[in-house]
């Protein structure tokens, strides 16, 4: 028997859906109480607050304004700088654990990837060729400098016309744009296809906390004497890192869900880990 | 030092509540607008509050608060039926509520509302409707100056009374304000205005809806628009009103000083 075996089974990271499903639901309710304020109807133990007021990107995309007039974009309020600060202090500690953990839109892709992952079986999240999605993870970078400019230079929220996540809480409501929705939809069947598609190729939020990758201090750590190179934590990475080829996952991808750690995939002790760089105890 | 999926949950969760409670309480997680309008920045009214900078996100109280104007008289004045907390009630609703009757009534009506009620000056070269009541309202009041009561008299429309002619034409003279048509039709069901006429300003007119592109497709340099701004023009889609809010910046004198270039290139 192989020494440090410690399961033969993939296993998952049990508490990370129900942390997003925490959110996704709170997120939801807030947006529904929000919709019902408006008609002097809200639930008074529960925040109205709009969508807007907690986007933590909103805040990204109101530095400009801010710092050239000191005021914020139309409908950002100093509620989204505060949480743009959190997100930014999460990610300097464990990485993009936004993305992994809390955001509702990325929850919802992996819903529909399992279903998805269900269809496809071992095809899923393998379907568009390496050297072309290689590139195409850069693309978010292009949405960011895309959406920072077109807020700056129309001063409003120009983005929430294409914003999937505004789509998704606000679909009842008349506030959404078609761009939105469509944005939505083609997010919702493309995950059927590919783990997180926005995620990957288009939410410039990511863009923003996958740059803390490069020097986060909580990090994806393998263990290059010990590990066994069976792969399991690459085929476990919805995002698709080649774990087992790096001592530390440094890409600007990772969303710190754990999935290939000891805990989760890997099926050796001690082997892949979520760890700070310092010596063992 | 490793850490595993539990501790690390707890920990996000700590981070994400404890920094929301903690700047909270710190006075500085709003997620309102703190609600305080541009003041005017020259004139007999300086300092004061600028009615021009009401926000379709305003609720009546907050008008009530911020301009000393009754929210009963808001009530009134926009017809809000019986049963409605007119505190609560936001000024963007008005838009929905006054849409089947032919008539934009919605912020910019408020503004002018508060601005005549308190006697404010306010840009009176753009077509802005105010309900009969509010009128009445105004009229009462007696703060407005003569030429505010005559643009009220021109853009007062009466709601109920379908088959009568408003009041809202032109007045002679009047011929830089946006060309509007008012006549409603005798058979009309609903107060209507004229089709294809309904609130377009006339061409080569700078309003609120006016975007730099426009001003320059009117054939005024760029430059011209940069030293009426004191400064670079922004993209040229920017709407010119929306920029200067951004600057706070009063729209009206820009916009003045603008159709001025404007009227040049005729």
């Amino acid at each position: 028997m192989v020494s440090g075996l410690k399961k033969y089974f993939r296993r998952k990271i049990v508490i990370r859906p129900f942390v997003q499903g925490f959110f996704f639901l709170l997120v939801g309710l807030i947006a529904v109480n929000h919709t019902l304020a408006e008609t002097g109807a809200s639930l008074p133990f529960l925040s109205n607050a709009s969508l807007h007021a907690l986007c933590p990107f909103g805040g990204v995309e109101t530095i400009y304004q801010y710092l050239t007039s000191g005021t914020f974009v139309q409908k950002i309020h100093q509620s989204a700088f505060v949480l743009m600060g959190i997100g930014f202090l999460l990610a300097i500690l464990f990485g993009p654990v936004f993305c992994g953990w809390v955001c509702p839109l990325g929850s919802i892709q992996e819903w529909f990837g399992k279903i998805g992952r269900a269809i496809f079986k071992r095809k899923y999240n393998h379907m568009i060729p390496p050297q072309i999605d290689r590139w195409l993870r850069y693309m978010r970078y292009g949405v960011l400098a895309w959406v920072l400019y077109a807020t700056a230079t129309s001063f409003s929220l120009w983005f929430t016309n294409y914003d999937p996540y505004f789509a998704l809480f606000n679909f009842w409501t008349s506030e959404v744009a078609v761009g939105g929705l469509v944005v939505l939809g083609v997010t919702l069947l493309g995950s059927l296809l590919v783990e997180r598609p926005w995620c990957k190729y288009a939410c410039p939020y990511g863009a923003v906390l996958g740059v803390f990758n490069l020097f986060r201090i909580f990090s994806i750590r393998r263990e290059e004497g010990i590990c066994k190179m069976d792969g399991a934590c690459n085929r476990a990475c919805p995002m698709n890192i080649e774990v087992s080829s790096v001592k530390v996952v440094r890409d600007h991808q990772c969303i710190s869900c754990m999935e290939c750690t000891t805990e989760a995939a890997c099926p050796f002790a001690d082997v892949v880990s979520f760890s700070t760089g310092g010596k063992k105890k | 030092m490793k850490l595993t999926s539990k501790p690390l949950a707890a920990i996000i969760i700590v981070i994400l509540f404890g920094g929301i409670l903690l700047t909270a309480n710190l006075g500085w997680f709003q997620t309102t607008t703190t609600k305080i309008p541009v003041t005017y920045q020259s004139g007999e009214f300086i300092g004061q509050y600028n009615p021009v900078d009401i926000r379709g996100s305003y609720l009546f109280s907050d008008i009530g608060n911020l301009f000393d104007v009754p929210i009963t008289d808001l009530q009134a004045a926009f017809l809000l039926p019986a049963g409605t907390n007119p505190a609560s009630y936001a000024v963007k609703n008005l838009e929905t509520k006054f849409a089947s009757s032919g008539y934009e009534i919605g912020t910019a009506s408020v503004r002018l509302f508060v601005a005549f009620f308190k006697g404010l000056p306010y840009d009176l070269t753009e077509a802005v409707y105010l309900p009969k009541e509010a009128a009445q309202i105004l009229t009462a009041n007696a703060k407005m100056t003569s030429e505010q009561a005559t643009y009220l008299a021109a853009h007062t429309v009466d709601l109920n009374q379908p088959a009568a002619l408003p009041a809202a034409t032109m007045q002679p003279g009047a011929a830089a304000q946006p060309t509007v048509a008012t006549t409603r039709p005798a058979t009309a069901g609903t107060p209507q205005l004229t089709p294809g006429a309904t609130h377009v300003a006339a061409d080569r007119t700078v309003t609120s809806k006016t975007t730099f592109q426009e001003v320059l497709t009117w054939g005024v340099p760029q430059a011209s628009i940069e030293k009426v701004l004191g400064g670079s023009m922004p993209a040229a889609s920017t709407v010119i009103k929306d920029y200067l809010a951004a600057k706070g910046l009063e729209f009206s004198s820009i916009k003045t000083a603008l159709q001025v270039e404007v009227d040049k290139t005729k």
